[in-house]
């Protein structure tokens, strides 16, 4: 159901151009469009699925609902990455690399501070690290974009919202293999993950090595993220909604909720962008901005259904 | 006798002229205030001989009027004419940093009119040094700044040459592209995201002049933010880039679904005169009037 909801999006899009409902009448040759759109939605679908999976495998390894995949300092390393390549001028098409590198820089931080604290394994010794590094993260931003020019810093700024309007062929390519490897790392912890949620001491009693399945699912999750994150920017609350969503929906076992999740958050993504696209001409809309705006009334009626 | 009298009509007849000059002094400074666009006030006294701009584009016309060689200061974007590479950098023109500004000793200092640079301009002022600021956005300013420019350095004659050697150029341009026909265009300031320019830069007046039609004239903000897809639709006949990123569009898939682009229409123009509306808008206006009708001569 939620796959058709994906594809009939995506159907969505292409018979909209072909019947010109979406504002853009003109005559517009139909592969033109294709090079400008289908890369574009494939493109939103794989971070969704991306972020749908990688947040559902943390929520269940930490075992706290609020995890989400920019957890482990992801958002703030690759957020460093980007706006230092732009600070510096590098080159247009390095700056998702040194947003991806950024990433990595800080997963590979949080993951020793946790470790230097004693607790590789202990959820909570993790997340800290995590909020840790983030800051540190949000710091050094602060004084690159303090020093930089004006247009560095709406190059930066742009990136930090969020967008898969530069969406090429050959990052679709790229994600996609990316994301399957990682998603089907994530399904293969899924059993594991499932002991993992019934508390790490009765998780080793069952005979589940608790830290190398944490750090496999938190590795897993935080290269899935980061590779979104290197291809759109920083796209946020899908991670952290689309696991809820789905296991209100009744997935029990994580296999299934990674599963669904991922799908869940390919239709989201999607359907962001399409309101990013739609929403106020001839601008656009960060899909960043667009996530949060629909994440936030859901996340609400969540809440109040959970209290 | 007669030495005592007339040494004491002179000594009346000379302090009648300093009490008269000390009366002119007073009055001169309501004669001569300028209020620049902040609203301040700022008397023309002395020619100033040590001028920080803190504006790009009033560093080009300070330059223009021939007063370059009293600049002592200069932003790290002022990079016209040549000479002015060879003034000390003061570093940003937003939210400058007044010491380092001070340390010039200026007599003069001129900022851009933005919100960012209020700050600074009273903090100048409370120093005692002479502060203007002005917004030099659209074409019409150019000239009333390049005027005011030349009251305040004394010169009003090479500011009011300037000024009008740049109009007759303007005019001639207009007047000979308008029998000619109009291509339209699109001129992207920035990629990501992508901004064109737009009906309130003095970029689009110079698009008017050399005879072309901008296609988002219509939005009123100086550099909107646009789609991809809406300039697809608009499907501009030229479109015109600096040098490095004219190799960047017309290897991108994407800007390749553009006619313009697929019809080599992808034009090459000096982006270093974008900042604001200098003395080069003429000669601007003159190159862009070649780029959109090749073969006609101007």
């Amino acid at each position: 159901m939620i796959a058709g909801v994906m594809i009939g999006t995506l159907r969505l899009s292409v018979l909209d151009v072909v019947n010109g409902v979406l504002g853009i009448g003109a005559p517009i040759p139909v592969s033109v469009v294709r090079i400008l759109r289908l890369p574009r939605v494939l493109l939103a679908a794989l971070v969704g699925a991306g972020l749908g999976a990688a947040g559902a495998a943390l929520q269940g390894a930490t075992r706290n609902k609020l995890a989400e995949p920019y957890l482990l300092g992801v958002s703030g390393g690759a957020a460093v990455g980007a706006v230092l390549a732009s600070a510096f001028h590098a080159p247009v098409a390095l700056v998702p690399v040194a947003g991806f590198a950024g990433a990595l820089v800080a997963v590979a931080l949080t993951l020793l501070v946790a470790r230097a604290s004693g607790g590789r394994g202990d959820a909570r010794v993790v997340l800290m690290a995590g909020v840790v590094v983030g800051a540190f993260a949000n710091a050094v931003i602060m004084v690159a974009l303090a020093n930089a020019d004006a247009s560095a810093v709406r190059g930066a700024l742009w990136w930090m919202m969020g967008s898969v309007a530069e969406a090429s062929w050959v990052q679709v390519r790229a994600l996609a293999l990316f994301v399957a490897i990682g998603i089907g790392a994530l399904l293969a912890l899924g059993r594991a993950i499932d002991v993992l949620a019934l508390g790490d001491d009765t998780a080793a009693g069952l005979g589940v090595d608790v830290t190398r399945v944490s750090l496999g699912v938190y590795i897993a999750g935080a290269l899935l993220a980061a590779g979104t994150v290197s291809a759109a920017g920083l796209v946020g609350f899908v991670g952290l909604l689309v696991p809820h969503l789905v296991r209100l929906a009744g997935a029990r076992t994580h296999r299934a909720i990674i599963g669904a999740a991922a799908l869940a958050g390919a239709a989201l993504v999607v359907c962001a962008d399409l309101i990013a696209r739609v929403a106020m001409p001839p601008a656009e809309l960060p899909l960043g901005a667009v996530t949060a705006l629909i994440g936030v009334p859901f996340f609400l009626a969540l809440l109040r259904r959970l209290a | 006798m007669f030495f005592a009298r007339r040494f004491s009509r002179s000594l009346a007849l000379a302090s009648l002229t300093v009490a008269l000059s000390g009366c002119a002094r007073d009055a001169a400074p309501t004669h001569d205030a300028i209020t620049d666009d902040f609203g301040d006030s700022l008397v023309v006294g002395a020619a100033p001989n040590r001028i920080v701009s803190l504006n790009p584009t009033t560093t080009e016309l300070l330059f223009a009027i021939g007063a370059g060689p009293r600049v002592v200061g200069r932003t790290s974007y002022d990079i016209y004419p040549a000479e002015v590479l060879a003034v000390p950098d003061i570093g940003p023109g937003l939210r400058p940093n007044v010491e380092a500004v001070l340390a010039t000793h200026p007599d003069l200092v001129l900022l851009y009119a933005s919100a960012d640079n209020r700050d600074a301009a009273m903090r100048l002022r409370a120093s005692g040094v002479s502060t203007a600021a002005y917004k030099i956005d659209r074409i019409a300013d150019m000239a009333r700044v390049t005027l005011l420019l030349g009251r305040l350095t004394g010169d009003t004659t090479s500011a009011r040459r300037t000024v009008d050697s740049v109009h007759a150029t303007l005019d001639r341009v207009r007047r000979e592209t308008s029998t000619l026909p109009h291509p339209t265009v699109f001129w992207p300031l920035w990629e990501t995201p992508l901004l064109s320019v737009g009906g309130g830069s003095f970029l689009n007046e110079l698009i008017d002049i050399a005879g072309g039609r901008n296609v988002f004239a219509e939005l009123p903000q100086p550099s909107p933010a646009v789609t991809f897809e809406e300039l697809l639709r608009r499907d501009p006949d030229v479109i015109l880039s600096g040098p490095k990123a004219r190799l960047r569009l017309i290897a991108d898939a994407r800007w390749k679904t553009l006619r313009a682009v697929r019809e080599n229409h992808v034009l090459v123009i000096d982006t270093t005169m974008i900042n604001g509306p200098s003395a080069r808008v003429g000669t601007s206006a003159v190159s862009l009037a070649r780029l959109l009708h090749a073969g006609a001569k101007f």
